[in-house]
């Protein structure tokens, strides 16, 4: 009996629970007349009823940081009030899909780049934003593509989020072995000779999960295949996956295996996040997103960042930094405020706003003419605006299944167990996007 | 579940069958006027048919159709069923997963399962700490299986791991092995972090149906001079074939829905190199990950796929465990 009772109010909350979930888009949308009205006693007299935009983001993380920005755009626009609504990164593509088809979905969202972005550019959920915000005749094209639809080329988001590709280095161990960054191929194969030498890891690779591979190949290898222009060829038709550049770089891939840790397939992403940060290892081949956990979780740890040099014969003669644009804000296709919410994109297209999210937010703001408090943010984007180049697998090949970087997940792992050679990975990656993809195309 | 420990076993599973049959034919109507019968039962099934039928008739009707991102397209019938055997990933992935499934499937049948029953006969003989015993080996079981996955990964890790540093340190450095990023190995860890898992469970439902066995069976037995195993293979174990037809039918639905685990210890790819996929991350790979414009309509096709073959299959087997029964009994 006692089981049975405790079973039933197990249910009953369960019950509660669901339907409390079941509530909770429309509870938590906020009433647009709640805080509408302080802002309208404060603001300027034209217009009798403010409006309230609802926005809707995956970063709830920042919320706190998203709605003191928007502060300061209520101040300047009283007629419009700003409902920011931050949801689960991990739930925020259905419950917006959900959003944007139905009526109670968000006027502006944060909407996925590239691939991603196609499902809701294709479902006609989104209004195009060429004409509506001219600022984005400012941006870099490189960051633009991600907010572009594939089919009619017209911009459908105004990019938030940039990140970058290098290596970090801690720079109490290469001063400890008399190191400095390299500034040849034979330069990084010194360093990491010599720091194999006196038992530091040189790099700090998991391979054990699929995504990092690819950004770790990317960040080793981009300039040895010809960073953008390979991927100009790409789009050319000219050559394919199988081309010798490509193929030569998944080589040095493969021979840089043995200045990764033991067995690396089976170490993880965190784990390689933790030898670098307690000094286990020297350097970390990754993204921008890195330095925020990397200062947080080691404070005492003095980071620098440098791109590698290309090898002797490599399609480019200078060293990469490889980059993809992280997310836009979008305009729905469905919003019954389009003025208001034209009036915010504009905002968030400027340096006003630019400048915030790389102060308060520490993230890449792609708005031209942004400054970064943080010296080694500085150099990052000063070393991605000197030699910019796409995030391969990830800026163009993530518009079908299988997408490139799962391909190059696979394969690298593949190449690091010893299943596949060089060649057969690149043909791995060629025959998998074949699916959908023909150079050219 | 909990049917072989109540009271129509206390007679032998023979007395069972008439018992159950008599109860069936009872008219609705004779404990309760139909109309408050039909009240009663209406808050069950409207959340069962808004939160079970209503999705899965929705899937079904998704996967007919093509799809242009989030606008549903064309009526296409079978066409997304064809494709995952036809066109590439899905020729090569959905066998690849579904065959993984079933290597799950069975390993828990054999550890899992298997484990589950000696430890419920052993501390079924047993009384003193039963209970503690009981709640020790149920307890992994409530905790969420994607923390129970992540943990392992944890201790498995070849750098900071324990589970090879004690090895090492216990002289059996061969066995130090990257458990988690070889191919031939990942895919036992999913089973044995499985089974370590829910080994409680069916530890649980075959305590309650040795609870119930008719004890003066085994007594007569015993006095025929039966030793405990005969007592065991010809007494016990024919008697708990229903049980067993149960657990079996639910380790295969568990098995097919594989995911938290498999996802936590190999990511949405299945890592290393695939040796961990199931059908289940092949869905949420499709559905969430992939930049294919079908994505909803391949997913859906892949998710009443998987539903089929888990009622097909688990029909067939619940039959066969009945006629297993019947010729047991």
């Amino acid at each position: 009996m006692h089981r049975r009772r405790v079973l039933a109010s197990t249910a009953a909350v369960a019950a509660a629970v669901l339907a409390l979930s079941a509530c909770a888009p429309s509870d938590d949308a906020p009433d647009p007349g709640a805080d509408g009205g302080a802002t309208s006693a404060a603001g300027s007299e034209d217009c009798t009823e403010p409006v309230a935009l609802d926005v809707w983001s995956w970063r709830t993380e920042d919320k706190d940081a998203y709605e003191a920005i928007f502060d300061v755009f209520e101040e300047a626009n009283p007629c419009i009030t700003v409902n920011f609504q931050a949801y689960k990164n991990t739930e925020y593509n259905q419950i917006l899909q959900t959003g944007l088809t139905g009526s109670d979905g968000p006027d502006v969202a944060q909407v996925r780049s590239y691939g991603l972005l196609q499902p809701l550019v294709e479902g006609g959920n989104l209004a195009p934003l060429d004409d509506v915000v001219p600022a984005l005749a400012e941006f870099d094209d490189a960051i633009l593509d991600g907010a572009r639809g594939k089919e009619d080329d017209a911009l459908y988001g105004v990019p938030f989020a940039t990140q970058t590709i290098q290596v970090f280095y801690n720079t109490a161990i290469f001063e400890e072995h008399g190191l400095e960054e390299p500034e040849t191929w034979e330069d990084f194969i010194a360093i990491n000779d010599t720091l194999e030498g006196a038992g530091v890891t040189p790099l700090a690779v998991g391979a054990k999960d699929a995504w990092f591979v690819p950004t770790v190949h990317d960040a080793l290898t981009a300039a040895q295949y010809g960073g953008a222009d390979f991927q100009q060829a790409l789009r050319e038709g000219s050559t394919d996956f199988n081309d010798p550049a490509y193929v030569a770089s998944i080589q040095t891939f493969a021979d840089l295996e043995q200045y990764m840790p033991d067995d690396v397939v089976g170490v993880g992403y965190t784990d390689a996040q933790v030898l670098f940060t307690s000094g286990a290892a020297a350097m970390f081949a990754g993204g921008s997103y890195e330095l925020a956990f990397f200062q947080s979780s080691n404070p005492e740890l003095e980071l620098g960042v440098f791109q590698v040099p290309p090898p002797e014969g490599s399609a480019l003669d200078h060293p990469v930094s490889p980059g993809y644009a992280d997310g836009n804000w979008g305009l729905s296709a469905a919003s019954d405020n389009t003025e208001e919410a034209e009036t915010l994109l504009n905002w968030l297209a400027d340096a006003e706003f630019g400048q915030m999210v790389a102060n308060d937010l520490k993230q890449f703001s792609p708005v031209p003419g942004v400054e970064f408090d943080e010296p080694l943010m500085q150099e990052m984007w000063d070393l991605y605006q000197e030699n910019p180049a796409p995030y391969l697998l990830l800026v163009d090949y993530r518009y079908g299944d299988p997408v490139g970087t799962d391909l190059m997940g696979e394969g690298g792992q593949q190449l690091f167990l010893g299943e596949l050679d060089a060649a057969g990975v690149a043909s791995k990656i060629q025959d998998g996007l074949s699916a959908w993809w023909t150079p050219g195309q | 579940m909990t049917a072989p420990s109540g009271p129509a076993t206390v007679t032998g599973p023979t007395a069972e069958i008439p018992s159950s049959t008599r109860r069936r034919r009872r008219p609705l109507t004779a404990a309760l006027p139909t109309g408050t019968a039909l009240v009663f039962l209406l808050p069950a099934a409207l959340l069962f048919g808004f939160f079970v039928l209503y999705p899965m008739v929705t899937a079904l009707t998704y996967s007919l159709y093509s799809w242009r991102g989030t606008s549903q397209e064309s009526f296409v019938g079978l066409g997304n069923f064809v494709q995952l055997f036809t066109a590439e990933p899905y020729a090569t992935q959905v066998p690849r997963a579904f065959a993984h499934n079933l290597l799950l499937f069975a390993g828990s049948m054999v550890v899992q399962n298997s484990v589950g029953l000696l430890l419920a006969v052993v501390l079924h003989r047993r009384r003193r700490f039963k209970r503690l015993f009981q709640v020790l080996y149920t307890m992994p079981y409530l905790v969420s299986p994607l923390v129970i996955g992540y943990l392992w990964s944890l201790l498995l890790s070849p750098l900071f791991g324990p589970v090879n540093a004690l090895l090492k340190t216990v002289g059996l450095e061969a066995l130090a092995l990257p458990w988690l990023g070889d191919p031939s190995t990942a895919l036992w860890v999913v089973v044995l972090v499985t089974a370590w898992q829910w080994v409680g469970f069916p530890l649980l439902l075959y305590g309650a149906a040795l609870g119930g066995l008719d004890q003066s069976l085994e007594e007569a037995a015993e006095l025929d001079g039966a030793t405990a195993r005969q007592r065991f293979w010809h007494i016990t174990l024919p008697l708990l074939t229903p049980i067993i037809g149960t657990v079996s039918v639910l380790t295969f639905i568990f098995s097919m829905e594989a995911f938290p685990i498999p996802y936590a210890l190999g990511g949405s790819t299945g890592s290393p190199a695939g040796a961990t996929d199931v059908m289940s991350l092949l869905f949420y790979r499709t559905a969430f990950q992939s930049g294919s414009s079908n994505a909803i309509g391949t997913s859906s096709a892949i998710a009443i796929l998987l539903f089929l073959v888990i009622f097909g299959l688990s029909v067939a087997f619940n039959r066969w465990f009945r006629r297993a029964e019947r010729r047991l009994t």
